[in-house]
């Protein structure tokens, strides 16, 4: 500790001598800064080797061993990631998941821009509502709301009971694997209010001019935003995909909740990351786990690697305009 | 223009960030300690499964114990079934399993397979634990292999779980004896009389098929694998799902919302096969006045039974043994434990214990009446063996049964699944 502290104040001096110093006292000089640094930074870097790095490198050599958390982990390959394709329940994970990101991402972003359209006009107590939106978005992760929600959900609860108000009988979502999906869509979409706060900071940005330049030149409110607002926002929008997908996919703690840890009914609920907890620490097959948990890994990488091609064709920077 | 709009590095960083969240791995455990302070005083931990009833019991029991070995410290922690195995085998796989714990019969095998549980022979032999004074048959359940891997504390076994008020509004009275068409009846005139459900989906449960197994001369698991054939079972759940869709076994849709209680006490199903101890707890949960019933039968006599028990294991790794000798003996056979345990567990296992307490409660005395009935009429059999990964079968029965009966999947496949999982879990 104690070099430590010489070694900071020795640091203001290093500018007033510049001028003539040997370039070997120079080196060390720069080499004890640069220890001085990693020191301050170390722990950080004890906590990312030790509850990140080094996992992430065991959960890789997990991947490809057969290993029951008992045992000594036995080397075979790449069966773990042939299996999952013969696996029904992996399947059916994949599929649950897949749709889960596509009909609850696409919702929640228009609802978010939607509503942040509506917001970004100056109105009375519009920092109400502003905060009325956003509060979801810091609940709705909570245990305590999934289980709110799985009790609304229920046979005769709220929704059911408004459904069926206006003739649409569906019995509990919590109960029936056809619905039950929805409910945690529905969850998700509820929290619209954080991809809500960034299209407002985005939309804030569109330089008033632009629009005024526009209404001179006849054009209508659809047009004003479809030529001026979309292109203009373009960034935000894509950050929000982004964002918004990838933290899709990785859905685990609405799904055990809602459906009181089983994932079901009919594994209508069985999440990607669920199985994968299933196959882990009930089954106690860690290799397969950790194999699934690199395969969505990699699931996600090529998600954003096409999401990133994409973005030359309709993402607009000012930058580039430039 | 270009008032700050967001760039390019900005969203690299941020995906950046959130690709990193992803790093799901494998890491457990944390090196236990001894548990001895500089004074001598021994601390041993204790984990159980149950509800909070169960937890009052048990500390107060303990606080017995600790005034008697005043050297010796009891640090307890509870959770439900499900959560208590999950943690428990993450803590015994990182070698830091509790020292002492409830143990069921489907977890013997797959555990002692692990090297986690401390065969108790040594210390009865050292004189530490006693095996005297138990009551008939009860103290083979916690024996395999030649092993002593548990104490039971109490016995129990399958029966009928019935809404009594239902089912005498339906005017529908069990027998002893009686036929599983007798039960298929009775199920469809509460049906038609009460419109409530008879059942609340026998054949998910494992331990009931296991009985209906037994009645036919097999039994669900031999001490390595499966005791039955593909057909059997497809016949099973064909009828299963045959009766969900007449209506007289509960819509598993409802089942499904009424967990984590039981549909019984939901008052969705008028019966349902259980352990005969779990009416204390219905009773706790439920309205109605719940009470046992018989199980049907194959030929009018055989039931299939057996006497099953809760025991208390300990780990393998303790560094106390003889401290944990000392727990476990005072815990099973110490009279004042069992009265303040009543029938929580199980019927008590010990003489000492079963004798000191005398069950004043209509539910207590209904569960000692229906065990000695049982035992009287000569029906109970030798338990089931249970091969490592029963539990992992077990759990696969019920919930590839209810995918089954909500008509997601067919037959075949629900029973070739069931297998191919079974099999997977035997070898793990």
């Amino acid at each position: 500790m104690g070099t430590t502290v010489t070694l900071v104040k020795d640091s203001p001096l290093d500018t007033s001598t510049l001028g003539s110093p040997a370039p070997a006292a120079v080196k060390r000089r720069g080499r004890r800064e640069n220890l001085a640094g990693y020191l301050f930074m170390s722990p950080w870097i004890a906590g990312f080797l030790l509850l990140t790095a080094g996992p992430m490198a065991a959960s890789l050599y997990f991947a490809f061993t057969d290993y029951n958390l008992f045992s000594t982990p036995k080397w075979i390959g790449f069966d773990n990631f042939t299996r999952m394709f013969d696996d029904p329940r992996w399947q059916k994970s994949v599929e649950v998941t897949a749709k889960y990101v596509v009909i609850g991402t696409p919702l929640k972003l228009l609802l978010a821009l939607g509503v942040a359209l509506l917001l970004a006009q100056s109105r009375r107590g519009q920092a109400f509502y502003r905060a009325a939106f956003y509060a979801p978005s810091l609940i709705g992760a909570s245990v305590s709301v999934a289980f709110v929600w799985r009790s609304i959900f229920s046979d005769d609860a709220i929704v059911d009971r408004t459904m069926s108000f206006f003739g649409v009988h569906t019995g509990g979502w919590v109960g029936d694997p056809d619905w039950i999906l929805y409910c945690l869509v529905a969850l998700t979409v509820w929290q619209f209010g954080a991809p809500m706060v960034i299209f407002l900071a985005g939309l804030k940005q569109v330089p008033r001019e632009l629009y005024e330049a526009a209404e001179m030149d006849g054009a209508g409110p659809f047009r004003r935003f479809w030529s001026i607002t979309l292109p203009m926002i373009s960034p935000v929008l894509f950050f929000n995909v982004l964002l918004e997908t990838i933290h899709s996919f990785q859905i685990f703690g609405s799904a055990y909740v809602v459906s009181n840890t089983y994932c079901g009914p009919a594994d209508a609920t069985l999440v990607y990351t669920c199985y994968l907890y299933q196959q882990g620490f009930k089954n106690a097959q860690m290799g397969f786990a950790s194999a699934m948990a690199w395969m969505l890994l990699l699931a996600v990488a090529l998600v954003t690697a096409v999401l990133f091609w994409s973005q030359k064709k309709w993402v607009h920077y000012e930058e580039t305009a430039r | 223009m270009g008032t700050g709009n967001v760039e390019r590095r900005t969203i690299l960083r941020a995906v950046g960030a959130s690709m990193a969240t992803l790093g799901l791995a494998a890491t457990t455990g944390c090196g236990g300690n001894g548990g001895t302070s500089a004074d001598g005083t021994v601390t041993i931990r204790y984990s159980w499964w149950g509800a909070d009833e169960r937890a009052k019991r048990i500390n107060e029991s303990i606080r017995l114990f600790e005034k008697k070995y005043p050297k010796i410290k009891i640090k307890t922690d509870f959770q439900d079934y499900v959560a208590f195995w999950e943690k428990f085998q993450t803590q015994a796989a990182g070698g830091n399993p509790p020292d002492v714990f409830q143990n069921a019969v489907g977890f013997l095998r797959k555990y002692d397979k692990r090297g986690i549980l401390l065969d108790l022979k040594s210390q009865i032999d050292a004189g530490n634990l006693s095996l005297d004074n138990f009551r008939e048959g009860v103290t083979s359940v916690g024996e395999v292999d030649g092993k002593q891997l548990g104490i039971p504390v109490g016995s129990n076994t399958m029966a009928l779980v019935v809404d009594k008020k239902v089912f005498e509004k339906a005017g529908v009275a069990p027998e002893t004896g009686w036929t599983w068409d007798d039960y298929f009846k009775a199920l469809k005139t509460v049906y038609d009389k009460t419109k409530v459900p008879g059942d609340t989906g026998y054949f998910s449960i494992m331990y009931l098929y296991d009985l209906y197994l037994r009645q036919n001369g097999k039994a669900f698991f031999t001490t390595d694998g499966l005791g039955f054939d593909k057909a059997d079972l497809t016949e099973w759940w064909t009828d299963g799902y045959d009766r969900v869709k007449a209506g007289i076994v509960t819509d598993p849709k409802v089942v499904a919302q009424d967990r984590p209680k039981s549909s019984v006490t939901a008052g969705h199903g008028a019966s349902e096969f259980t352990w005969d101890n779990f009416t204390v707890r219905y009773t706790a949960e439920g309205d109605s006045e719940y009470g046992l019933a018989p199980i049907p039968t194959t030929d009018g006599r055989n039931t299939g039974q057996y006497l099953a028990s809760l025991m208390l294991s300990a780990s393998a790794r303790t560094q106390h043994p003889k401290e944990v000798a000392q727990f476990i003996d005072f815990m099973v056979h110490d009279p004042e434990v069992g009265k303040i345990m009543g029938y929580d567990r199980g019927i008590l296992a010990s003489t000492e214990q079963y004798e000191a307490y005398k069950p004043t409660g209509e539910v207590d005395k209904e569960i000692a009446q229906y065990e000695e009935d049982t035992a009287k009429a000569g029906v109970l059999g030798k338990i089931t063996p249970h091969p490592s990964g029963a539990d992992t079968s077990e759990a696969a029965f019920l919930r590839i049964a209810g995918d089954m009966s909500l008509g997601k999947m067919k037959v075949g496949d629900a029973v070739n699944l069931f297998f191919d999982e079974s099999e997977a879990a035997f070898q793990a």
